[in-house]
């Protein structure tokens, strides 16, 4: 071999290896003098997610996808608008969904600039009536069940009692705690199959019965009302277990390329025509999320009929294996 | 005179402009008195059954051994390559062995002991807590954290190299400033290990049980597990319950901490991402693996390997009792009991779960266990995430941590960031923190009932 042909190789040997080393495996350590000023990494932000809340498309409305602008609430998914109380705001955003169907849409209490006395908090959750852990089948069962498991410490200062807030039918309860003298009070109503709660808490009453009274500016869809928020009107038709055997037409099973034991609580629309048209994980690893969506837009479902017509249909399946605790039906009989 | 004057005016400035912040509480401070930990259970105490308190006791010499290379300086045996500790209850010892990090930490003595020549991170101080610590992310080559590579295993603290025993042995550790300067390091303190055999022995059905008794909660609380990979079931040891069992996390400890490879983790461990052998010179793996074994020919006590023994310590040691009177007198400590239920910590911290029956001794067998935690993994938000996944935990999820104890702990938070009781309670909130509406509550409490529930805290 020629010797200049020879040197060039092992140049060419030796600049590949010290690409090689440049392109290798990421370091854990190691000296980093030949770069003084590396970039940092953000602070307070969750770069590391475990199962979390994703869609198919960025464009239907989410449960979690309600967003505070001055001193509104609003909640496209919901339908829902709430106008904050003067000086009250959210300080902090809450966690992500959970796989037991659970959302914290906002907390609210009173921002620096609160001239009153009396402090409180104001919560805005939902629960999925499709995945939560309770064995409410809708929102009065869901309150009928928190005034029956409502621990020693806590008594009852009003039984769930159907009020009417911003026109539309909730179920109040108010109970406290006389150790801390705390009260709370939860209004709830259903809209698209989720328990919409508001719960205040406050040391002084008077300053929840004027936090509910400005609840009346709120709006919220026709369908709202303790028992009878299944979807309708501009939203789909929601039907708990709609992905039974004698709707679906065509089913393909995800292929999971991990052996995983959270559960995936998935939401999804169905079209018209019967086809999958959006997919909402409540709680997936990407992973999870890719297989269940390739999979479900395979799916194909007799088109639900209403009035003669086809409609959209909103519902829920569980995917995953992580065992849940067994939950009986409400005793409790629901009215409205 | 003046100064008391105006000592005063400005403590009437701060209290006129800051209504929502409470200055007469405080953190009564580490529970002083007899440490309320470390014993036996009742029925090993009583050697119920026979031998099963000779085999404790055994754990409890093996759990205090301290460990050299090969065992010719101190007894133990199979220190490094890599570690962050020489002994288990260096670590865990405060306020008995088998608890969590000491007031003097061990860690300063570590690093240089029988002439190892480590640099001591600035992170690691004498009166500080005693850490590991972890890079969330793999470094590029030019020294700026890569985002794209997630990392989160151990970064030991310490090497063997120097020491007497160590041979030719010469390893670098790990660039704690660089990670410091590009905020690529998080810490984690020893988990405290009294009651261990109580919470080991929960079945998942109770567990999941509690869960639902819960999921109707009013302070936006709605946890899940984490899961051992193979069998699904429910995992519970470690900061983010990553663990499925005592042996487990004791064989990982071993490994990870000491540096002792075992039966359970058999290889010497190098940093995370390296190869054994480029990352570990055959100079540094000096002793045949695995250093821990059964042990053959000797006496039945002797048989078993120290991770057996650890786990078997750990099993067998009680819960922690509580002070029914310090601080702040019995009525107190029972108002902040009441006011800790009433404002939903009790929904994360379950005062007490149900063991299973054991076969192992009768006081886990359908014991109560006062541990205040459900095991479930919930998400803290940004300011106490970790970015550090593991299992089916994410980077702002961590196990509701037991409190029993937490009266005689000095640091708190998974990564000891304090050791005021107060702030840690504050430190529940955050955006995306389930523990926002408790902490919410408790903000609403007077000085006094937040007083109370400090007390009861300490009392624990």
């Amino acid at each position: 071999m020629h010797p200049r042909f020879s040197r060039f190789l092992v140049l060419l040997g030796f600049s590949t290896s010290l690409l090689a080393q440049v392109q290798a495996a990421p370091q854990s350590g190691g000296d980093f003098s030949n770069n003084p000023q590396p970039a940092k990494l953000p602070v307070d932000v969750i770069l590391v997610k475990g199962a979390w809340s994703s869609a198919s498309d960025s464009v239907t409305p989410l449960p979690e996808g309600g967003r505070i602008a001055g001193n509104l609430f609003s909640n496209p998914y919901f339908g829902l608008t709430y106008v904050l109380s003067p000086d009250w705001s959210q300080k902090y955003t809450g966690p992500p969904p959970s796989d037991s169907g659970y959302y914290v849409l906002s907390q609210i209490r009173p921002a620096d600039t609160f001239k009153g006395t009396s402090r409180g908090s104001i919560l805005i959750a939902a629960h999925d009536l499709f995945f939560t852990l309770t064995p409410a089948r809708n929102t009065m069962e869901l309150i009928n069940y928190n005034r029956d498991s409502l621990g020693a410490d806590y008594k009852v200062e009003r039984p769930p009692t159907q009020v009417r807030v911003a026109n539309h039918s909730f179920v109040r309860f108010d109970y406290a705690s006389p150790a801390a003298q705390l009260h709370w009070t939860v209004l709830a109503t259903q809209i698209r199959c989720h328990a919409v709660q508001f719960i205040l808490t406050s040391r002084d009453t008077t300053l929840t019965e004027s936090l509910i009274r400005e609840m009346d500016k709120m709006s919220l869809p026709e369908e709202a009302g303790p028992i009878s928020g299944k979807g309708g009107g501009d939203a789909p038709v929601c039907i708990k277990d709609f992905a039974r055997d004698e709707n679906v037409v065509e089913r393909v099973e995800p292929a999971f390329a991990e052996r995983r034991f959270n559960p995936v609580p998935v939401r999804i629309i169905i079209d018209k025509e019967g086809r999958v048209r959006h997919v909402h994980f409540l709680s997936a690893f990407p992973d999870q999320a890719k297989a269940v969506t390739d999979a479900l837009f395979q799916w194909r479902f007799r088109p639900h009929l209403h009035d003669g017509k086809p409609v959209e249909v909103e519902t829920g399946i569980m995917f995953g294996r992580a065992p849940r605790s067994a939950t009986r039906p409400s005793t409790n009989e629901a009215t409205e | 005179m003046k100064i008391v004057k105006l000592a005063s005016i400005l403590a009437l400035f701060v209290a006129s402009f800051l209504p929502g912040t409470t200055i007469a509480q405080t953190d009564p401070g580490v529970r002083g008195g007899a440490a309320g930990a470390g014993q036996p259970l009742p029925s090993v105490a009583a050697n119920n059954p026979f031998t099963s308190l000779d085999f404790f006791n055994d754990g409890f010499s093996r759990f205090t051994e301290v460990d050299s290379v090969s065992g010719t300086i101190e007894q133990g045996a199979g220190l490094g390559p890599r570690f962050n500790s020489r002994s288990c209850a260096f670590c865990h010892a405060q306020p008995a062995i088998g608890g969590t990090g000491p007031f003097t930490n061990p860690q300063v003595t570590d690093a240089t002991a029988d002439g190892a020549r480590n640099t001591i991170p600035s992170f690691i101080t004498a009166s500080g807590p005693v850490r590991e610590a972890r890079f969330p992310f793999f470094f590029n080559s030019n020294g700026s954290p890569n985002m794209n590579a997630p990392n989160g295993g151990v970064e030991d603290l310490f090497t063997i190299t120097g020491r007497r025993d160590a041979g030719s042995c010469s390893l670098p550790q790990p660039s704690f400033a660089v990670a410091q300067s590009t905020n690529n390091i998080i810490f984690r303190i020893p988990t405290p290990t009294f009651g261990a055999g109580m919470l080991e022995n929960i079945d998942d059905s109770t567990l999941l049980a509690n869960q639902a008794a819960n999921a109707n909660n009013n302070i936006g609380v709605a946890g899940t597990f984490n899961h051992n990979g193979n069998d699904g079931t429910i995992a519970r040891f470690g900061w983010k319950a990553q663990n499925k069992s005592l042996l487990i996390f004791a064989a990982e400890a071993y490994n990870v901490e000491q540096g002792v490879s075992n039966e359970g983790f058999t290889q010497e461990r190098p940093l995370p991402g390296e190869d054994q052998t480029t990352g570990l010179p055959a100079s540094c793996r000096i002793n045949p693996t695995p250093e821990d074994h059964t042990n053959f020919n000797t006496t039945a006590l002797g048989t078993s390997s120290d991770l057996v023994g650890f786990a078997l310590f750990m099993r067998f040691l009680d819960q922690p009792t509580p002070s029914t009177t310090i601080p702040g007198g019995s009525a107190s400590i029972a108002r902040g009991r009441s006011l800790f239920s009433a404002i939903g910590c009790a929904t994360c911290h379950t005062s007490s779960l149900t063991t299973s029956p054991s076969s192992l001794t009768t006081s886990l067998n359908s014991a109560t266990a006062n541990l205040f935690s459900d095991i479930e993994i919930h998400h803290m938000g940004t300011s106490l995430a970790d970015n550090v996944s593991q299992g089916g935990a994410g980077g702002d999820q961590f196990r509701t941590p037991p409190l029993w104890g937490l009266g005689q702990r000095i640091f708190f938070l998974h990564d000891g960031r304090t050791a005021n009781l107060l702030s840690a309670i504050q430190a529940h909130e955050g955006n995306g923190s389930e523990g926002n509406g408790a902490e919410a509550n408790f903000d609403v409490l007077t000085p006094s009932q937040q007083q109370d529930l400090l007390n009861f805290l300490r009392s624990l």
